[in-house]
């Protein structure tokens, strides 16, 4: 296989329709006699649906239909539970319509067909619902207390989990420690915020008994499967379609949110087409949000900062269900030990339900934590024993020669956390040199001698990536010389149509443009599990591979036929099939697909099937890990807190990188994110659970205005997990920043001796720590 | 959120005491109130319909008075619910004799759920006091002339 | 997010945007930019019965500079007004401050008059026109009256317009001849509405204070004018010290609210921190202009 494609610069191959407006979004399907639905949500965090009475929005003009929770028969119990764990004793899912208790505000109680959504939402205040509000269990700390408010009466408790994981002998290694320390680290709650918002269109076809469905989902295989159990339909009597989609960073992988069940059943029951488009308000309180938990870690080192073992208990917001399990916080414990060697470990948390916003996994899913925990307790140990805080880590750090390294714990796929590979210390280094870490203190005495505040900060961080279970991918060729590549996850904007292409490309020799990739439609390809997890290049991108080069060598075989030469005399090149060292005896690749399906007389036995196509999967047997090293500088100024971002460097490993420009993207896209949730993004919720944020005004995501430049330096270790080599990278970009600016800022105000362990700041936030630290001094 | 205030009325207790149990008064200086209408001893429907500049909102709901002590001490919660949210305000409130006039000391308790309390945050506080404001000042006018 | 029913009407006049102001009033809309008002109709947080779009009322775009006053039409796009050479000239803090104002793309539709007359408490024009002792023309069913900025702005989102009135013009004193000025405000991002906010202009006679002008924003219901700190910074020498001075002096004319954002004792703080900074630059460009 040539690799001219892979790993080049290209740019991609969705760009032109998207930038040109030409992208097919949700809210793009025009289907006629399509009817347009809105869902009355609670308005109440907590309370007893006394009475609902829907006739005054039924006789409402253009009104279609009403659902309330009476109206749905079989769909009306609890939604499915993803991923169940023996730890998670209650695992409670929502109903699709609430139908006596609503437990956070935006829980979705009836649903409003009409001719239009103006008329829709016309008709919300039409629907006569009588609350009888409960106190509400909403502070994370508020709701593990004894005496809370229960979210869910007949569990007894808000505990939905415990869990500890284990390595070693964490107590005898504090017990014999020369050196401990300990500390609290709080991260608030956040939302992906991405630039679309969750949608769905569906369509009933009663006669062919076809359901249709285009969701702006990242796992439409598993909606698929899902709704034609739950409507008694064939699968292959679904289809659907994630068409181009706006965003998707975990929270639009569910099965299901509740309108992934309402909209196709009113389309059944109504016959005519339905489309439900979530507004921008509406995803601030229905769609899954993340990132809340409590630490109590500690770490114990000897006097040279060699880690000898580390210790958190945590609290975990699981919000008021948890339909994706226990993800977050298992991948928060097993991300904690980072790329350095911890001898001795115990994590445990407790999942706990509050009255607010479910939550499921958000760019990171646990992986920012772990990190912020981790890097804290070390720039709190290299303070406290004057060791400089790179040097403390390069003395942990595990060692190129010792992978594949077995952590001692298992990871959210139920696989071992085994790091197959990387190189630790040369991705420090290289961050350390980048960002002129050797002459950083005498150039901020400069700047302090100027009166200025500057910090420069440094994290390190392992990802898991490239879990199972598998993806699958078909290659065909068809009679034109186009390519077509169609495989089970679907895009949220990862440049799949581009990467992917540019593996076939190499195989087939052809180029990336003529390679036309198909995801996200259930009809194209059947088998497939999701985009999430940093997975899809790895896993999906591996299966490409495998078909593609399956296609090659029916290719050769073929071609061996007609040129009456041997296939291991077959080249493929420039679209073209030919004869080793005799370029005039060429075929084009078209021609010999179109060869491969005869019409008439017999088909050589040797070629199997008819067609060049092939349809491979991939298993892997344990996720491989990425790692990477971020640093910073930033600046800070005291009467203020204001913050400037002067610089953001990224050193990432995420094995063979199949497109730079597609990693870099990824990136910047992540780090854009992680610096939202270190100094602006906070989703704030009042005393009785009521959501204060529901806007961009004060959600505040940061602009292109608020943030610098990011220097990206890439370093490769190919993988031994799979044929291709590559690590996820997907989600990279978030995972280290909340400590490399914790600590940043912490080196800026050194003189204040200011202690950050939460995330995220403000200029409020920062100056009160300031003139606190000032106080007590 | 929580509030409390004092204000002086140049009235004596007992008249302070009879104008805030008086319906007239209420319905007159309650910003927003467009209905008030008994349902019982010290209970009453209310319609408001209340907002700043172009924010307005309707809500139907009640008006209960509680814990009375009289002349000196009650409980007063005014809640409701509407289109953009639902709104409630507990206040309790002590009279005190001072010289000619009396010393009003009330703390309150405002939640304000939904639509509202979503987007309007900046200002809920702020406005929420000044409407407060409104209520006494309109209660200080109404006392003016009957001390 | 889909606003509630509404009848909409486009006035091509003043006099007709004014009839029909007199025949709705209370439930009646301007609509100029739409940057504060469509966002609030489509969340159905304001449902006027009737929407009256004054976007065509050419007459009310204008920029007038007679030497003293620059005389601005309520539908001049605040971009525009940043851009003008006469504002440049006349009354560079009004420059200054507007290019903090959200982004350039809303500054292409707000408009000068749609912001005074909205009033947000963290709004950069309504503490400049008080700042600057400007005025308002409205025109409504009793006919034209001239409103100054002390009597304008009455409490959050709140001005002493009558609803069935129409602002008309919006009028900025030009600073002094020789006069320094600065804005400086805080936000948590670009564009953002300011945490606090503070103009000041300083005209200057032979290297004294002759005096001093202070507009604070986002520091209570409307925009500051912190009497106090002016006094004490008139006929006096410029100095650190007396920058601090007038700094106390600010902190204890603001009483802010706090909110998720920024605390009430925050933005406190900074309105004195912001001022002294503003008085440093301002006093920096009396001499550059000298």
């Amino acid at each position: 296989m040539s690799t001219r494609y892979t790993g080049a610069r290209i740019t991609r191959n969705e760009d032109p329709a998207l930038l040109c407006g030409r992208g097919l979004f949700v809210d793009d399907i025009h289907l006629p006699r399509l009817a347009h639905a809105a869902v009355l949500r609670s308005p109440h965090a907590h309370a007893r649906i006394v009475r609902i009475d829907p006739r005054r929005a039924r006789a409402a003009p253009a009104v279609l239909a009403v659902l309330t929770h009476a109206d749905l028969g079989a769909l009306g119990g609890p939604l499915p539970r993803l991923i169940p764990h023996p730890a998670l004793v209650h695992h409670k899912t929502q109903q699709a319509l609430a139908s006596t208790t609503v437990r956070y505000v935006g829980e979705a109680v009836a649903l409003i067909v009409a001719e239009s959504r103006y008329a829709a939402e016309d008709a919300l205040d039409l629907v006569d619902v009588e609350y009888a509000p409960l106190p509400a269990a909403v502070r994370l700390e508020d709701a593990v207390a004894p005496s809370a408010p229960l979210v869910h009466e007949d569990a007894g408790t808000n505990v939905c989990a415990r869990y500890t994981q284990r390595v070693g002998d964490v107590e005898r290694a504090f017990a014999g420690a020369p050196r401990r320390f300990r500390d609290r680290l709080v991260m608030d709650r956040g939302t992906a915020s991405p630039l679309e918002a969750r949608g769905i269109v569906a369509a009933w076809d009663p006669r062919a008994r076809l359901l249709e469905i285009w969701d702006s989902t990242q796992a439409p295989i598993p909606i698929r499967n899902g709704l034609a159990a739950m409507f008694g339909l064939p699968q292959t009597n679904v289809r659907v379609v994630a068409p181009d989609v706006g965003g998707g960073f975990g929270p639009k992988v569910m099965m299901f949110y509740p309108e992934e069940i309402l909209v196709p059943l009113a389309a059944q029951r109504l016959g005519r087409p339905v489309k439900w488009i979530e507004d921008r308000r509406e995803h601030f309180v229905a769609t899954n949000q993340e990132r809340e938990q409590i630490h109590d870690a500690e770490i114990a080192l000897d006097e040279t900062g060699r880690i000898l073992g580390v210790r958190t208990v945590f609290l975990y917001d699981a919000g008021a269900y948890c339909p994706y399990g226990l993800i977050v916080p298992i991948v928060a414990g097993t991300t904690l030990p980072g790329p350095y060697r911890v001898p001795n470990y115990h994590c445990e948390f407790t999942a706990v339900f509050t009255n607010k916003t479910p939550v499921s996994p958000y760019r990171g899913a646990g992986r920012p934590h772990g990190v912020f925990v981790m890097e804290r307790l070390l720039d709190r140990a290299a303070h406290d024993l004057g060791i400089d805080r790179a040097e403390i880590r390069r003395r942990n750090l595990i060692q190129p020669d010792e992978f594949p390294y077995d952590v001692g714990l298992i990871y959210q796929d139920n696989a071992p956390v085994q790091y197959d590979s990387g190189d630790y210390p040369r991705c420090l280094g290289r961050a350390a040199e980048m960002i002129g870490y050797a002459d950083w203190r005498a150039q901020q005495e400069t700047y302090r001698a100027a009166g200025r505040y500057l910090g420069l900060g440094v994290a390190c961080y392992v990802e898991g990536t490239g879990i199972g279970p598998y993806e699958g991918c078909r290659v065909t060729v068809e009679p034109s010389g186009k390519v077509f590549a169609a495989t089970g996850v679907g895009t949220q904007g990862q440049g799949h149509m581009t990467a992917f292409a540019q593996i076939v490309a190499d195989h087939l020799g052809v180029t990336p443009r003529d390679v036309t990739v198909r995801t996200g439609d259930t009809a194209a390809f059947g088998w497939g599990t999701g985009t999430f997890a940093s997975r899809a290049a790895v896993v999906a991108g591996t299966a490409v591979s495998l078909a593609a080069e399956a296609v090659r060598e029916k290719a050769r075989i073929v071609a061996a036929t007609l040129l009456e030469a041997r296939p291991d005399e077959i080249e493929l090149a420039d679209g073209k099939v030919f004869v080793r060292g005799v370029p005039s005896r060429a075929l084009p690749l078209g021609e010999v697909a179109a060869a491969a399906n005869p019409l008439r007389f017999a088909m050589p036995r040797e070629w199997e099937s008819p067609g060049l196509e092939a349809t491979r999967y991939f298993a892997p047997p344990r996720g491989t890990f990425s790692n990477g090293v971020h640093a910073c500088i930033v600046e800070i100024d005291p009467e203020t807190g204001a913050l400037s971002l002067h610089r953001y460097v990224i050193v990432h490993d995420c094995g063979r990188v199949l497109n730079p420009l597609i990693v870099e993207g990824q990136i910047h896209g992540g780090v854009a994110q992680g610096l939202g949730g270190a100094f602006w993004e906070k989703l704030v919720y009042d005393a009785q659970g009521q959501p204060l944020t529901t806007t961009f005004m004060d959600y505040l995501l940061p602009t292109a205005a608020d943030l610098p430049s990011f220097e990206v330096g890439h370093e490769e270790t190919p993988t031994p997990l799979n044929p291709l080599g590559v690590k996820g990278a997907g989600e990279a970009g978030v995972i280290p920043v909340g400590a490399a600016i914790a600590q940043a800022v912490e080196d800026a105000l050194r003189p204040f001796r200011v202690h950050i362990t939460e995330m995220p700041l403000s200029p409020s936030r920062v100056w009160e720590l300031v003139a606190g630290a000032r106080r007590s001094a | 959120m929580k509030l409390e205030g004092t204000n002086t009325l140049p009235a004596s207790v007992d008249t302070v005491w009879k104008t805030i149990n008086d319906p007239d008064a209420l319905r007159s200086c309650t910003p927003g109130l467009k209905e008030l209408k008994a349902t019982g001893p010290d209970t009453y429907q209310a319609t408001l319909q209340i907002g700043i500049a172009a924010v307005k909102g309707t809500y139907a709901g009640t008006l209960s008075i509680t814990d009375k002590r009289a002349p000196t001490h009650y409980k007063i919660t005014l809640e409701g619910t509407g289109g953009a949210g639902f709104m409630k305000g507990e206040g309790s409130v002590d009279l005190e004799a001072q010289g000619n006039g009396t010393l009003l000391k009330w703390t309150g308790d405002l939640q304000v759920g939904g639509l509202i309390a979503g987007v309007g945050q900046r200002m809920l506080g702020g406005v929420g006091k000044m409407l407060i404001g409104q209520f006494f000042k309109c209660l200080e006018e109404r006392l003016g002339g009957s001390a | 997010m889909k606003p509630a029913p509404f009848e909409y009407h486009c006035p091509r006049t003043v006099d007709e945007g004014t009839a029909l102001l007199a025949e709705y009033g209370d439930d009646a809309k301007v609509l100029a930019g739409g940057q504060s008002l469509v966002p609030l109709m489509n969340m159905r947080l304001a449902r006027p019965a009737n929407l009256i779009d004054i976007n065509r009322i050419e007459s009310l775009a204008y920029i007038r500079d007679d030497g003293r006053t620059l005389r601005i039409g309520a539908l001049t796009r605040q971009r525009a007004t940043e851009r003008a050479p006469q504002v440049s000239e006349r009354c560079p803090l009004l420059r200054d401050a507007l290019r903090l104002v959200g982004h350039a793309q809303i500054r292409n539709r707000g408009t000068i008059g749609g912001s005074i007359a909205h009033a947000d408490p963290a709004a950069e024009l309504t503490a400049i026109l008080v700042a600057l002792d400007g005025e308002v023309t409205a025109r409504g069913p009793k006919g034209t009256r001239v409103i100054a900025a002390r009597d304008l702005f009455v409490s959050y989102l709140t001005t002493s317009l009558d609803p069935r009135e129409l602002l008309t013009e919006v009028c900025f004193p030009a600073l002094p001849a020789g006069a320094g000025w600065s804005w400086m405000e805080i936000a948590r991002r670009h564009g953002d509405f300011a945490l606090a906010g503070v103009g000041v202009v300083l005209a200057a006679r032979g290297g004294t204070i002759a005096t001093a002008r202070i507009g604070l924003t986002g520091v209570g219901p409307t925009p500051v004018r912190p009497a106090e700190a002016e006094r004490l910074l008139a006929g006096r020498s410029p100095s650190e010290d007396l920058w601090k001075g007038a700094a106390e002096a600010v902190r204890a004319a603001v009483t802010p609210d706090g909110d998720i954002h920024a605390s009430a004792e925050y933005r406190t703080h900074v309105a004195g921190v912001l001022t002294q900074r503003a008085l440093r630059e301002a006093w920096e460009r009396v001499r550059e202009a000298a």
